[in-house]
């Protein structure tokens, strides 16, 4: 069989298997809803001096992908790890001529199709409920891009962590442990003047994604409508390219990392 | 040379010894079951004869590494092996026939191993030897040269076992190599031209089951329960059990007589030898040494009197 064949096989089948999982299915979209319900809609964020939440909405918009991006793939690709190797399958796919990047670029596919349609609501939520407003311009598009490329990292980083933990509630925990300080020490929902000077922001991938999106999606304006230059003046295409190069290098780690042996 | 040789295989687990030195070989289109308890080292062999655990020693399918042998010429079956269980049975199938070219026609497959009926259930809801079946027919999609079967009818009622075990017998007429493990002696003894016998990661037998049989067995043993004499209820005088089982190495015990190494065609003659003098019983029962047997005895553990058995009221 060809390896698109393999692949398309090995696609098909996570497809099906997560879509019949209800509860995962509802979950995957129920979070971007709850996100913008609880920071767009009960929290509101207003302009003020300073302090958290203190952006126009439109600005959040890169943060609220980010907490989408980061955790779905990492807990589920993790677990999808453990189970498989709790299930044998690992072991059973050594002896086919499925290979492990094979298997790990379906997983990453199916995340990819499920985890870019759940973007797709939280932003529709976001300029329908809280009013956001979204720059139509053609660099808008490379939003779809940099979600594909941040899922598909986030996915490496969920497999590798599935690799590495013993057992599919190990995965879930690890999963939160890296989310959650990934996603505050950033500029997802801080802004960049507020972070210390020391946070090594450029080895991060995450900040890649948010300046990427960021850049694209938000255009600030004075209240009558005028557009403002951004400052830093936003580098989308450099940031897609610095997270193509941490997708493609997480990407190699996890084919390796992804268990074969006993 | 066999096609499948290991020399001296070994593989620990921290202070555990898994495998010890284990040395065999398989030739082309044979069948070789490996028996053995929990524990014996049976998976490990299994894994290291796919190359899917680490070992020292040598392992080499026709030739080479497991590794690098053309995975199209492999089926395996893990011993705890759970495809996705919101897949159906034919989609499981579907889903590794797509990993080859040239795979096993699905619904003949399907229908091999008997799940035809219920080939749309999930995973999860079929029985546990219908599952067991759908995990057999997914290392039987690429009619592999070299079939790896880690306990493949562990959880499948009587039936269903005996219909794998033909399925098994067809694919090995056909020229397929088969290794499988197993606890069902019966299965070995059924299925398998060498049989392998493992203990504490030890091979301690390898050579067809009739010869190891015939080497660690022991002797038929015919047990006479509730024997007395005539209608007294006492125990038969030595004197007369001397001169009907002339011949015949004996022992009485309560109510239970036992004769050694009694052929099943001379049973009936001692049935009729012990009427005519008068003694009765309630039952008789003939085993002959199995497998099991040979396994207790390379073992050096107690023996059982659970062989094949023939039972005859008295």
């Amino acid at each position: 069989m060809s390896r698109l064949g393999r692949i398309g096989a090995a696609t098909r089948a996570g497809w099906h298997s997560f879509l019949r999982r209800r509860t995962a299915v509802f979950f995957t979209f129920f979070f971007p809803v709850i996100i913008v319900v609880i920071f767009g809609g009960l929290v509101e964020t207003q302009s003020t001096d300073g302090g958290l939440f203190a952006e126009p909405s439109g600005w959040y918009i890169a943060g609220y992908l980010s907490a989408v991006v980061i955790f779905t793939p990492l807990s589920r690709v993790g677990s999808e790890v453990a189970r498989h190797r709790d299930g044998g399958l690992f072991e059973k796919l050594a002896t086919t001529p499925l290979r492990r990047w094979e298997w790990l670029l379906a997983q990453t596919l199916v995340n990819t199709v499920l985890i870019g349609l759940a973007s797709l609501l939280l932003v529709l939520l976001l300029v329908v409920g809280t009013g956001a407003n979204l720059p139509m311009t053609p660099e808008l598009l490379l939003a779809v891009p940099l979600v594909g490329v941040g899922v598909a990292l986030f996915c490496a980083v969920g497999a590798i962590l599935g690799s590495l933990v013993e057992s599919q509630d190990g995965v879930i925990a690890a999963s939160n442990g890296i989310a959650i300080p990934l996603l505050f020490l950033s500029e997802a929902f801080v802004a960049r003047d507020m972070l210390p000077d020391w946070l090594p922001l450029a080895a991060s991938p995450i900040t890649y994604f948010v300046r990427g999106v960021r850049g694209v999606t938000y255009e600030p304006t004075t209240s009558d409508g005028t557009v403002l230059t951004q400052w830093p003046e936003p580098t989308p295409y450099a940031d897609l390219l610095g997270l193509c190069l941490f997708a493609v290098a997480l990407f190699v780690l996890a084919a390796v990392a992804l268990p074969r042996t006993d | 040379m066999g096609m499948l040789v290991a020399e001296n295989v070994s593989r620990r687990y921290g202070e555990t010894v898994a495998l010890d030195g284990v040395s065999f070989s398989i030739s082309e289109g044979e069948v070789f079951g490996l028996v053995g308890p929990n524990g014996a080292g049976k998976t490990t062999l299994a894994r290291a004869l796919t190359g899917t655990t680490e070992y020292r020693g040598h392992v080499e399918l026709w030739g080479t590494e497991p590794q690098s042998v053309g995975r199209e010429r492999l089926g395996l079956l893990p011993q705890d092996f759970s495809p996705p269980d919101r897949l159906t049975a034919r989609e499981i199938v579907v889903f590794y026939s797509g990993l080859y070219d040239g795979a096993s026609d699905t619904e003949e497959l399907l229908a091999t191993v008997g799940l035809d009926q219920c080939a749309d259930t999930y995973y999860e809801n079929l029985s546990g030897g219908q599952k067991r079946r759908t995990c057999v027919a997914s290392a039987l999609v690429n009619d592999p040269d070299l079939l790896v079967l880690d306990e493949p009818t562990t959880g499948i009622d009587p039936a269903g076992r005996q219909a794998l075990w033909r399925t098994l017998q067809e694919l090995a007429a056909g020229g397929t190599t088969i290794f499988f493990t197993t606890h069902y002696m019966a299965e070995a003894h059924e299925l398998a031209d060498y049989v392998g016998m493992l203990a504490d990661g030890q091979l301690v037998a390898v050579d067809p089951p009739e010869q190891l049989i015939r080497q660690y067995g022991g002797e038929s043993l015919l047990y006479i329960e509730g024997i007395s004499e005539d209608e007294s209820g006492d125990t038969p005088r030595s004197g007369v059990l001397d001169t009907v089982l002339e011949g015949y190495e004996f022992s009485l015990g309560d109510d239970q007589l036992t004769v050694r190494d009694v052929p099943p065609d001379a049973i009936g003659g001692i049935a009729g030898a012990l009427e005519d003098a008068g003694v009765t019983y309630d039952s008789l029962t003939w085993t002959e040494p199995d497998l099991e047997d040979v396994y207790l005895e390379l073992t050096g553990q107690n023996r059982h009197s659970e062989g094949h058995s023939t039972e005859m009221e008295g």
